[in-house]
């Protein structure tokens, strides 16, 4: 592949961001192609907001994307996606979870935070970009483990056109990054994520 | 983050790893016989990397008590003939600079590397401060890597040129090289390790007779280094030759430059400088002489730009000069591509796509998205003991100086952060000139080793009359869990041996007790010092769950809760919410997530009509 891919993974900390940019990195290795990822240790783990970045491609030089410049976005929380929505390139796709997670500044006020909720996929629309909501919650319990909604994301990630890794490379890379004992959750997980895109 | 067998098998590899543990494998593949650090990100994964590898190689690490703890111990080595390394993040060059700056003109003898990682944009930070001015001010030499590749490599070079020149040798990482991730390749290494021994001489005596002897003796070896930099292949030029413009840069700022000049579709000569101290001045020289134009990119300081503008007047070549001074980029948070693409678009054109209508969308949006500050965990020992503390400093009208960990993210009474150890000195000052209102310090146990002993000291010894509380959660938590002295020192026993007449120690989660010893405690000329000892919320509850423990979480009853949002919006625990649906009088609750309650019964207790109470056990 000679075009550089880049991409974002966002949500809130401690929704398995970094499992998500592992897999897909660790498939992206199998497969020869090179990497450069950008990660986010340290204070903001702790529930606050966190963006990971990642490019695949031939001439990798430095770690970030820039604003306007990212194929796809996978966001785990949709007030997350909205925050990070500004990375994608014109047209660019944002699979989003459609998991809100209430920042304290909105606990204080219940009736502020649902009409909120009902605005966050009419601001998203504000940007020109192909939007992939995905009930992430729900079908991470169908799974089995609610832990799972990052995987759902990442089954609809792999149907992306032009997405460098197929669908079997990121199932052989997820087997090999998630605890054993919840591999087959994990893996239905991601088949119910490529389903949805499937259905869509 | 890689496996530690990966980190250190001895084999040839492509290995995907972080730009932190690149420079772990850098050190150990140069033979590193001694490493002493102390956490902060964006530096902790390297050390973590080296002190878990120590074990199965062999050689010693530690975890100190502070930089300048970990400087020392690693001197000494490496003028012992060892190869020694030591690790910080940038302020911890503030605590480490007084063994710095006189190490410098003694020398080393063993390689000696010190790697620090510099956090623009203050992403894990109090400030954005540039190491790489300790070039000038320590004069010790900087190597500034741009990749991880890079990082890994430079490691191992620095030792190498540590040895050469018997010089201390700073490899300057920053957050986006630290905590990039990308494949590295891993060469073979030697596993001898050297035996010390350590050849009594006046050099390693700073006394003002022999550091006046050795001052010139290290100016000199500055300038050997600069001339040995030519040679040395870490000053690189790319591009067509060009006499119109020419860029100059290092470290991540260079990765920046390549992207940009692809985005513009620009052909132009770029130097890059693997060693940005000394300056190599004969290639700076030869790059620039025959151009009009001379543009700077790098992130913060002006520090090339300045310097090398210097240069520039020094030898009558009179370039114009972009950068900083001309408003191309700024002098605080980090560049990306696009910044540096914009930045040379203006003075070398080119064409750049329009972020116009993202800007546009972006702007609508801003004030709609909601801030997100990081958190305490749930269950988290420190949130416990603030709410108990916020009580009693409101009701006294008192002054609150906290310190630096995780603490820091304290939502309700917090008055001042500013450095490490800091909570406890200005507790004192702030009791010197304001005398009706009460003096709260507040610390943690790494905190307290690294520089709140001293601080305590002092406090004792002039009688100040303040009151410290100390929070011992069992580790250094905020930079990732690592071990301290308090495994194995009683802080409580630190500070009776001090001096200090009121001791006290409790459980912070036990609300009855500690209103009590606070209303106490200020009843007694201080100083006090109050001990809330709990382990880390956080790392108790994977512990739990890794050995499959059992957590007893807690539940809301939706019909007696009345919504009044003490446990969400003033308590704060993050595994509480409100309920989607209502209850029967049609009201919102609240509702606890069981998946991340750590069951420390806090919200149980601080309920005002008991709605939270342990839940009934069901198979999760
Ligand atoms: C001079 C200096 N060194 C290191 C750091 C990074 N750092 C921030 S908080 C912290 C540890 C705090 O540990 P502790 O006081 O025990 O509090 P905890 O996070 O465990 O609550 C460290 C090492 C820093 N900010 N300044
Ligand atoms: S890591 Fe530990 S000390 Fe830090 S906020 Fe979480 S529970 Fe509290
Ligand atoms: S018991 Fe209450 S305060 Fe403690 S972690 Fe669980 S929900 Fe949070």
């Amino acid at each position: 592949m000679s075009k550089t891919y880049k991409m974002i993974v966002c949500g809130v900390g401690g929704q398995g961001i970094l499992t998500i940019t592992d897999i897909i990195v660790i498939a992206a290795r199998k497969k020869g192609l090179h990497v450069l990822g950008s990660e986010v240790h340290g204070m903001a783990q702790k529930g606050g907001s966190v963006v990971t970045n990642l490019k695949i491609g031939e001439k990798l030089h430095s770690p970030t994307n820039p604003i306007g410049t990212c194929e796809v976005l996978v966001g785990l929380e949709q007030n997350e996606s909205l925050r990070y929505m500004k990375f994608l390139k014109p047209r660019g796709i944002a699979i989003t979870s459609n998991t809100v997670l209430f920042p304290i500044s909105w606990k204080k006020d219940k009736k502020a935070a649902d009409n909120a909720k009902e605005k966050i996929e009419e601001n998203i629309t504000k940007f020109d970009v192909k939007l992939v909501m995905i009930k992430a919650e729900n079908l991470a319990i169908e799974a089995g483990l609610a832990l799972t909604q990052n995987i759902v994301l990442l089954g609809a990630l792999s149907q992306v056109e032009e997405f460098p890794l197929t669908e079997d490379e990121l199932r052989d890379a997820l087997k090999q990054r998630v605890p054993a004992k919840y591999v087959e959750q994990n893996l239905k997980a991601f088949e119910l994520g490529i389903k949805t895109v499937k259905n869509l | 983050m890689v496996k530690l067998e990966e980190l250190f098998a001895n084999e040839e590899n492509r290995v995907l790893c972080l730009g932190n543990e690149a420079i772990a494998r850098g050190a150990i593949e140069a033979g590193v016989q001694l490493f002493a650090a102390y956490p902060g990100t964006p530096s902790s994964e390297a050390s973590t990397a080296i002190i878990a590898a120590s074990k199965k190689l062999g050689f010693y690490a530690e975890w100190s008590t502070n930089e300048k703890v970990a400087f020392e111990t690693a001197y000494a080595a490496s003028i012992s003939g060892a190869r020694a390394m030591t690790a910080c993040k940038h302020v911890g060059i503030n605590v480490l600079a007084d063994a710095l700056y006189s190490a410098a003109y003694m020398g080393t003898k063993g390689g000696f590397v010190l790697l620090v990682g510099d956090d623009p944009h203050c992403f894990s930070s109090q400030n954005e401060q540039d190491s790489r001015w300790l070039g000038v001010s320590a004069q010790v030499p900087v190597l500034e890597p741009s990749n991880p590749q890079e990082a890994k490599e430079f490691t191992k070079l620095a030792f190498e040129i540590s040895e050469k020149f018997e010089s201390i040798l700073v490899v300057r990482s920053t957050t986006r090289i630290s905590h990039a991730r990308s494949d590295v390749q891993f060469d073979k290494y030697e596993t001898s390790f050297r035996e010390g021994d350590f050849e009594k001489s006046n050099r390693y005596k700073c006394l003002p007779a022999l550091a006046r002897a050795n001052h010139p003796k290290l100016v000199s070896k500055m300038e050997t280094i600069k001339e040995w930099i030519s040679e040395s292949g870490l000053s690189v030029i790319e591009g067509q030759n060009d006499t119109e413009y020419g860029i100059i840069t290092s470290g991540i700022s260079y990765a920046y430059v390549k992207d940009a000049l692809e985005i513009l579709d620009k052909d132009v000569p770029v130097l890059k400088l693997g060693m940005v101290a000394p300056l190599d001045e004969k290639s700076i020289l030869e790059f620039a002489r025959d151009k009009k134009n001379i543009i700077f990119i790098e992130e913060v300081d002006p520090y090339l730009e300045d310097r090398i503008s210097a240069l520039f007047i020094q030898n009558g070549i009179v370039p114009k000069i972009h950068g900083k001074c001309t408003g191309i980029t700024k002098k605080y948070h980090e560049l990306n591509s696009r910044l540096v693409a914009e930045a040379l678009q203006s003075v070398i054109g080119g064409k750049l796509a329009s972020v116009g209508e993202i800007q546009k969308a972006e702007e609508e949006i801003t004030d709609f998205i909601p801030f997100r500050p990081p958190l305490f965990c749930p269950g988290c020992q420190h949130r416990a003991a603030f709410w108990e503390l916020s009580k009693v400093v409101r009701k006294n009208k008192g002054i609150f100086a906290s310190d630096i960990g995780c603490y820091s993210l304290d939502p309700w009474v917090t008055d001042t952060i500013l450095c490490m150890g800091a909570g406890i000195s200005m507790a004192n000052g702030f009791s010197r000139v304001i005398k009706d209102k009460p003096i709260f310090a507040y610390i943690g146990d790494s905190t307290f080793f690294h520089t709140g002993l001293t601080a305590l000291a002092n406090a004792v010894y002039h009688k100040a009359n303040i009151n410290v509380l100390v929070l011992d959660n069992r580790m250094t938590a905020m930079t990732g869990f690592q071990p301290n002295p308090t495994e194995v020192i009683d802080i409580a026993d630190v500070a009776k041996s001090l001096g200090v007449e009121y001791v006290v120690e409790f459980d912070p989660y036990d609300f009855e007790n500690g209103k009590k010893i606070f209303e106490d405690a200020l009843q007694h000329e201080g100083p006090t010092v109050i001990i809330m000892r709990k382990i880390c919320a956080n790392e108790w509850w994977r512990q739990q769950r890794r050995s499959g423990q059992k957590i007893e979480v807690y539940h809301i009853d939706p019909e007696t809760c009345i919504a009044c949002g003490t446990c969400i919006v003033q308590y704060q625990c993050p595994a509480i919410y409100w309920s989607i649906d209502t209850n029967s009088k049609g009201k919102k609750y609240s509702v606890i997530d069981p998946s991340i309650c750590t069951g420390c019964s806090v919200c149980s207790q601080i309920c005002p009509v008991e709605a939270i109470s342990k839940a009934v056990d069901t198979d999760e």
